[in-house]
């Protein structure tokens, strides 16, 4: 593959490598939110944190409005920025498959990663939890490293009601993945930030996925539950 | 993007801004102390062991605010084990960085004490080149997320250690305790210094006014926005222009208006390291 | 068939168990399988992995729940299941917490104090079983019948009929006239089934009215995933009306904004362009229906573009537009759920909807609108009979056209005396909350014991309903019971199972063992001739008793192939290149269509008789119909045919034709008033699931939605306080103001400000431990970040009753919104219990024997009127 390699961890059209890589159809997206709670469930992910989350946009004028959902989570970069700042290689990638994961007995919590990923894809995970006793170290989506290696897709392509979340290797010219990518205009978020994300999207319009204009004019987004949030979520 | 109920934290919070604050003094301070012992230096011997003294409990305070951030502030010796390191990181070499100027801090103040000018000398360059790491690092810590609107500039290191000498030479001035000859050199550091980061933060605002969305929002943010005050208003006017041109008048020539210059420069240096920290992140919480 | 995967190949080429303890080595796969196992993200242990099914809400798919540690950690959808194809809704997914919610009620309480006052003794079984024995012996000697068991969902495959029947009192009440009923009423006389099962994958064009779909309808997660594959892969072109942008309507191909309760003349109208422009289906109208195109085309005439538009808003040219799009796109479907049905003319809203599908041929053909298919099985015998006197309140006489009763008519007719109760039951319905005039109302009822003297509710949790009971009895949640299945949710019919995922908690017993302990405390020694019909060891021997004799399952293996595999036929394989169901060639699944066109056999035709109309009778049954020399089963209606005409109606004086009623109250509303909605959110169940807390996370409150324009005329922003005033009470709550809703509608989703249902609902998590009832905390909990619970519309929401269909009209409250006053504070909600009785008079006065019925049907002025009718002729469909 002609694929401009910066990084010496990239695996994209590496021979006898596995890139894993997910396409979200947002023609296919009906924001069900399966995905999202059957992230929680497979990893125990205590609330205010997401591996993944589907954000949505009311666009238009009545009465021609239609509302776009969005999913995100972790683009498991094949130049992932995140695992150049962790100082003590909690974040890491695995070569084969390209995936980005965490050592959780070594991460010492400095958020480094977390202020590195463009995407908001990490979080810290709180004190208390159900019953995994992983607690108060960064985590964040692993493309379910656990299942895929087992030969099973992850939790939340498994659930995805419309079928929007497709999951493959992007180095087998035969998987599913690689037909849509290779077949499909399709999008990733913020290439400009050179991470090479490897969660591509069909029909994601530059115009949403652009940090919006809500910011100026939060009183527009609910804005008292972000004041909720940042108020509970802090201490 | 979406009106829904997930959001976003900054990862970092406003506790980071007084690390930087205080470990930006404390490597000030060491270096004056260092400069008192060389012939140009010779003003700023009144200060020499009390700057020494001040620079090592800021170190410690910064050590102890760096650690106490941390989730796991247990694990902070992970990072000095060297089966983890990772060279990529800022953070890693910043904190190698921190623990080298704690040690040349030590040998310094034994050599100090013991008026040993010799080792003093040569601790005090190590270490002050050391210390000039601490500020340079902490500019890179935020320069290399390429992410992040104004902190992805190379401005940001250079920008540390000009904040570091102005917040350093502002709290000498306070050591100096009337000491003329050390206070006309620190005023002469204050001015200058503090004429440097004010032309670097008219580039700064001039990258981020003019880096696309995401560095506009952030301006606007930062300038009229919920960070102006505490950026436009305490960092660039009240804490680097006013004392600039107090300096400039024949009051900033006198004990008390160096004192009052001084005081202005703090408060300015803490506002301008929490609103670029705090700046650099409130765009992407809305992403 | 036992296909060799992937996997099963390297596990026992590898010989032995694959403890994986350290990161395992990627296969090499082409892709990865769709589901069916699962992994510990920890230890890499894998799950355990038991076959159930869902009942989070009642759409009922097949699910497999994965335990670790003996503990229900995860679910997911059953892969073998030809309808849920591996997937689950986000309620699907997160089902576990029913289990685990540290409020569940895991040991008999008995009221101490007053009534609601929150306090409760923990008593043993016996001692409550004892002490339930004793109020229904004393009840049944005064009259069996004034034992009242009102039920809402009820999957139990016949148990709680089973346990009113040993009790001998018809007044079982159930929920479905809050729920869905007209729609159910619009449908029955028409064609037979209650519902339709659109084949949305293989549709070319999907006319949906008012059905949230892609959020809640039945059956949500199947035909989303179905409705996706039709738009994503077929080209189909979807088109919703709907009076807010609801999910369904937001990912539709065109949203058309209607006004409430207009979506009937819409129809109508639609059907006035396709038989005006002669793009009807003429040989199957001709065919299939008992009216004919001639006499439809004739009656349609009436219903002219303008006029609907007049009323509903839409402009005429997208009526004539859509009209020939959908006439000239094949195949097309119609689909419904809720929204045009649940108004006071619902039934005829429906009855309009269903129109179209049928005058287009679109019936029964792939890609079009096909009948539902299901599977039943049999009762465990003997069983018993059927009570000897019918309930006054069961099937009330001003409603005999009302097949699925009148549910939420229950407090007028306990206040006004129609039938006395002396026992009331609550199963798996909350009406406190759910029904219209809730706390004001029904908690006022719930709370006299002057009418209701003694009430137990058999719930696991407490309820806005339960926390009134003078007993509870701890039912368990779904991950715990037993229950047959089966549901139309794809066009192939499937039996399942529900089986305990693990033992149930605490001392909690599943439906069918606490009623069948009720029984047997009641007839200890099998004298009384109640015990036989409760004669069984568990759960599971029940379930033999269901299963084992199905033909076709018992050669399979009876209970035994469906605890293993869940689901019975199994159809295929799911396809990981398609998400597809595929046969042993690869290919995906076909369906059979078609089937009113199944020819009768041979054997079948012996000894029947065919009238003139073609009808094909045996034993006096109409079991065919016969069509251009062939004998076709047809329809599943009384003469095998689709009755456009329903002559049933006119007997009672509605307009047996396709039809539209205007709602009185809407003609004249004024400037400053507008209409309330309500809807269901894809990640909440009614009133169960505001204790679930990854749903409750995603959304916990509902503030009211109002359009830009509406808002800027009352100068209310997103987040501001307003008021809002029925004619029965007034709420006051957060605006959320935007481009997605009709400007003369308001809309608040339910599930929301819970005022019981434990203390994550209520958001009362620091002033309550966890576990006051025996269940154990969820250290999680303390990670709750939300202040805000919402609030709940339904006190100001007045009954309205469908008089041919008996549905409460939910989308016809007429409100007026203000800026919230200096007094009103965010919460507010105030009913008044004797205006909720005006408003049940009221509406009663448009029933068949009401004295507004004959006003409301002008065209009906030959009807003899009430007296022509004996009460309790007719009859609906049950
Ligand atoms: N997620 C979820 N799924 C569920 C349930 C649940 O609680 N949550 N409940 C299940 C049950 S019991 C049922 S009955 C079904 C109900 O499923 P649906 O009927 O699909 O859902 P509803 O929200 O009751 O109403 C559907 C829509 O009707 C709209 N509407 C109101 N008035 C009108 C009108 O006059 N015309 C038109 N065209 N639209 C109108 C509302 O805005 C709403 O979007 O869902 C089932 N599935
Ligand atoms: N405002 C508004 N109101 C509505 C609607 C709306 O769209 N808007 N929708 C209406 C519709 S369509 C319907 S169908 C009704 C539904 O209303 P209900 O029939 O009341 O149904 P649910 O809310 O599903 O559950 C009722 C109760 O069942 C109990 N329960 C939960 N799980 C179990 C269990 O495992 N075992 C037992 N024994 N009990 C259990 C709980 O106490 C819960 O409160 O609501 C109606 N009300
Ligand atoms: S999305 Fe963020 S967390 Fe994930 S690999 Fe990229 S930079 Fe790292
Ligand atoms: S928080 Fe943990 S994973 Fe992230 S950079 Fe720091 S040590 Fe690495
Ligand atoms: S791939 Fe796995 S971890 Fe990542 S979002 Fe999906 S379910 Fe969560
Ligand atoms: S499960 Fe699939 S369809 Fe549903 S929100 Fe997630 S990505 Fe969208
Ligand atoms: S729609 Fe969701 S909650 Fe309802 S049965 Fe299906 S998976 Fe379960
Ligand atoms: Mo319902």
């Amino acid at each position: 593959m002609s694929e401009l390699r910066i990084s010496s961890i990239e695996t994209r059209g590496v021979p006898g490598k596995k890139r894993y890589a997910m396409v979200i159809d947002l023609r296919r997206c009906i924001g069900c939110m399966a995905c999202q709670v059957a992230c929680k469930a497979e990893f125990d992910v205590p609330l205010g944190v997401f591996r993944t989350w589907v954000p949505y946009k009311v666009v238009g004028k009545y009465p021609t409005v239609r509302k776009m959902f969005m999913p995100r989570l972790c683009n498991h970069c094949d130049d992932p920025p995140c695992v150049r700042s962790c100082p003590v290689e909690a974040t890491y990638k695995v070569e084969d498959g390209g995936f980005v994961l965490q050592r959780y007995e070594r991460c010492i919590g400095c958020k480094a990663c977390m202020a590195s990923c463009p995407y908001n894809a990490r979080f810290m995970l709180p004190r208390h939890r159900s019953y995994t006793n992983i607690t108060s170290v960064v985590d964040k989506c692993t493309f379910c490293h656990h299942r895929v290696s087992q030969g099973m897709v992850p939790a939340c392509v498994q659930t995805c009601v419309g079928r929007s979340r497709i999951f493959g290797d992007l180095n087998d010219p035969g998987s599913e993945v690689s037909y849509l990518v290779n077949t499909l205009p399709t999008q990733v978020l913020r290439p400009e930030e050179g991470t090479k994300p490897h969660v591509f999207y069909i029909g994601a319009d530059r115009n949403h996925t652009e940090i919006g204009r809500t910011i100026y004019d939060p009183s527009d987004v609910m804005n008292a539950e972000r004041v909720m949030f940042e108020k509970n979520q802090r201490s | 993007m979406g009106d829904y109920t997930v959001f976003h934290l900054m990862p970092w919070s406003g506790a980071y801004a007084i690390y930087f604050f205080t470990i930006g003094i404390s490597a000030a301070l060491f270096f004056f102390s260092t400069r008192s012992w060389f012939p140009t230096g010779q003003a700023l011997v009144p200060i020499r062991t009390s700057a020494a003294y001040v620079s090592f409990a800021l170190l410690a305070i910064s050590g102890l605010l760096l650690i106490g951030d941390l989730s796991q502030p247990m694990r902070f010796l992970n990072i000095m084990n060297p089966a983890y390191l990772n060279f990529a990181s800022p953070l890693a070499w910043g904190g190698l960085n921190l623990i080298s100027f704690g040690i040349a801090s030590v040998l310094y103040i034994k050599a100090l004490k013991q008026n040993d000018e010799k080792n003093a000398k040569f601790f005090g360059v190590i270490g002050s080149l050391l210390a000039l790491g601490l500020p340079v690092y902490t500019g890179f810590d935020l320069t290399v997320h390429q992410n992040r609107p104004v902190w992805n500039t190379p401005l940001m290191p250079v920008l540390f250690v000009a904040m570091s000498l102005v917040s350093g030479s502002a709290v000498a001035a306070m050591l100096a305790k009337g000491k003329e000859a050390a206070l006309a050199k620190l005023r002469w550091h204050m001015l200058w210094e503090g004429g440097a980061v004010g032309v670097m933060l008219i580039a700064l605002l001039g990258t981020t006014a003019y880096g696309g969305s995401g560095s506009e929002l952030t301006f606007i943010l930062m300038t009229s926005g919920s960070l102006g005050l505490i950026f436009v208003g305490l960092g660039i006017l009240l804490g680097t222009a006013a004392p600039i041109a107090v300096l400039l008048t024949s009051f900033g020539r006198q004990h008390a208006g160096i004192l009052a210059a001084a005081g202005l420069l703090l408060v300015g240096g803490m506002a301008l390291r929490y609103s670029i920290l705090i700046g650099g992140q409130i765009v992407q919480t809305y992403f | 068939m036992l296909e060799m995967t992937r996997r099963t190949f390297l596990k026992i080429s590898a010989g032995t168990t694959a403890a994986a303890v350290a990161v395992p080595k990627v296969l090499h796969a082409m892709e990865n399988e769709l589901g069916g196992k699962d992994f510990s993200p920890v230890t890499l242990a894998e799950r355990l992995a038991i076959p159930t099914n869902c009942h989070v809400c009642n759409i009922q798919d097949g699910a497999i729940a994965f335990v670790e540690n003996g503990r229900i950690v995860k679910l997911e959808g059953n892969p073998e299941h030809v309808s849920t194809r591996g997937r689950l809704c986000a309620k699907g997914n997160s089902g576990m917490w029913y289990t685990y919610d540290p409020d569940r009620i895991l040991y008999p309480l008995k009221r101490v104090g007053a009534r609601g006052e929150g306090k409760w003794k923990r008593i043993s079984w016996d001692e409550a079983l004892a002490e339930v024995a004793q109020k229904l012996d004393a009840a049944i000697k005064e009259d069996p019948n004034t034992i009242c068991m009102k039920y809402g969902r009820n999957r139990s495959g016949g148990v709680i009929d089973r346990f009113m029947n040993t009790l001998g009192s018809a007044t079982v009440i159930n929920h479905t006239s809050v729920c869905e009923s007209s729609k159910k009423i619009g449908m029955e006389p028409t064609w037979g089934p209650d519902i339709e099962t659109p084949d949305f994958a293989n549709a070319k064009y999907i006319l949906n009215f008012g059905s949230n779909i892609m959020e809640a309808a039945y059956f949500h997660n199947p035909y989303s995933q179905r409705i996706t594959e039709g738009v994503a892969e077929n080209n189909a072109k979807l088109v919703t009306f709907d009076v807010r942008l609801s999910n369904t309507a937001g990912r539709s191909d065109e949203w058309i904004p209607v006004f409430p309760g207009t979506d009937g003349a819409v129809a109508l109208a639609i059907g006035h362009v396709i038989l005006r422009e002669n793009l009807q289906d003429t040989d199957f109208i001709d065919t299939w229906c008992n009216v004919s195109t001639a006499e439809l085309k004739a009656h349609y005439k009436q219903f002219t573009p303008e006029w609907a538009s007049g009323l509903s808003g839409v402009p005429a040219e997208t009526i004539e537009r859509v009209a020939r799009e959908f006439a000239l796109t094949k195949p097309a479907t119609t689909y419904t759920y809720r929204g045009p049905a649940k108004h006071l003319y619902g039934s005829y809203n429906e009855k309009a909807t269903m129109m179209l599908s049928i005058m287009t041929g679109n019936v029964e053909k792939r890609g079009g609108y096909c009948m539902p298919r299901g599977m039943g099985w049999p009762q465990p015998q003997p069983e018993p009979p059927k009570p000897a006197h019918p309930s006054a309140m069961a099937h009330p006489h001003e409603y005999p056209l009302a097949g699925h009763k009148v549910s939420h008519l229950l407090p007028y007719f306990i206040a006004e005396g129609r039938q006395k109760i002396n026992v009331h039951f609550s199963y798996q319905d909350n009406a406190v909350y759910t029904n219209p005039g809730a706390q004001a109302y029904w908690g006022k009822l719930y709370r006299d014991e002057k009418l209701i003297p003694y009430y137990v509710a058999l719930t696991p949790f407490m309820g806005e309903e339960a926390a009134l009971a003078d007993l509870i009895l701890p039912d368990c949640p779904y991950l715990e019971r037993w229950e047959p299945e089966s549901m139309p949710n794809s066009l192939w019919p499937w039996l399942g199972i529900r089986q305990p995922v693990i033992k149930s908690l605490g001392e909690s017993r599943e439906n069918r063992i606490m009623m069948r302990d009720i029984i047997w405390k009641m007839d200890p020694d099998g004298k009384r001739g109640m015990k036989q019909y409760w004669n069984f060891k568990d759960g599971e021997d029940y379930m033999r008793q269901h299963f084992d004799n199905v033909p076709g399952l018992k050669e399979a293996g009876g209970l035994d192939f469906l605890k293993k595999h869940g689901v019975w036929p199994i159809y295929g394989k799911l396809n990981p290149r398609t998400g597809k169901i595929s046969d042993r060639t690869g290919r995906e699944i076909v369906p059979e269509y078609g089937l009113h066109m199944k020819e009768l056999s041979a054997s079948d035709m012996t000894g029947t008789s065919v009238d003139g109309k073609g009808t094909i009778m045996k034993n006096g049954k109409a079991i065919g119909v016969r069509r251009n020399g062939k004998n076709y089963v047809g329809f599943p209606t009384g003469n095998r045919l689709i009755n456009i005409r329903v002559d049933e109606w006119a007997k009672y004086g509605f307009n047996p034709m396709p039809t539209f009623k205007q709602i009185p109250w809407h003609k004249d509303m004024k400037d400053d008033e507008m209409v309330l909605t309500t809807y269901k959110i894809n990640v909440h169940k009614q009133a169960r699931t505001a204790s679930v807390k990854w749903l409750a996370e995603i959304m916990h409150s509902n503030p009211v939605w109002m359009n830009t324009e509406t808002g800027a005329k009352l100068g209310v922003k997103t987040g501001d306080l307003v008021r809002i005033e029925s004619t029965v009470g007034h709420m006051v709550t957060k605006a959320y103001v935007f481009e997605g809703i009709h400007p003369k509608v308001v809309a608040i989703p339910t599930a929301f400000g819970h005022w019981e249902y434990g203390r994550l609902a209520t958001l009362k998590l620091k002033e309550k431990e966890a576990g006051e009832f025996g269940a154990t905390d969820d250290a999680d909990l303390n990670n709750v970040w939300w202040e805000d619970k919402g609030v709940h519309p339904n006190a100001i929401i007045p009954t309205v009753v469908d008089p041919i269909g008996g549905s409460q009209g939910w989308y016809d409250t007429v409100v007026k919104v203000t800026k919230a006053g200096p007094n009103d504070k965010y919460g507010d909600v105030e009913g008044s219990w004797e205006k909720h009785l005006v408003a049940a008079k009221e509406t009663m006065r448009y029933a068949y024997n009401g004295d507004l019925h004959r006003k409301m049907h002008p065209e009906m002025a030959s009807w003899a009127g009430p007296a022509s009718v004996k009460p309790g002729e007719g009859g609906g469909h049950h």
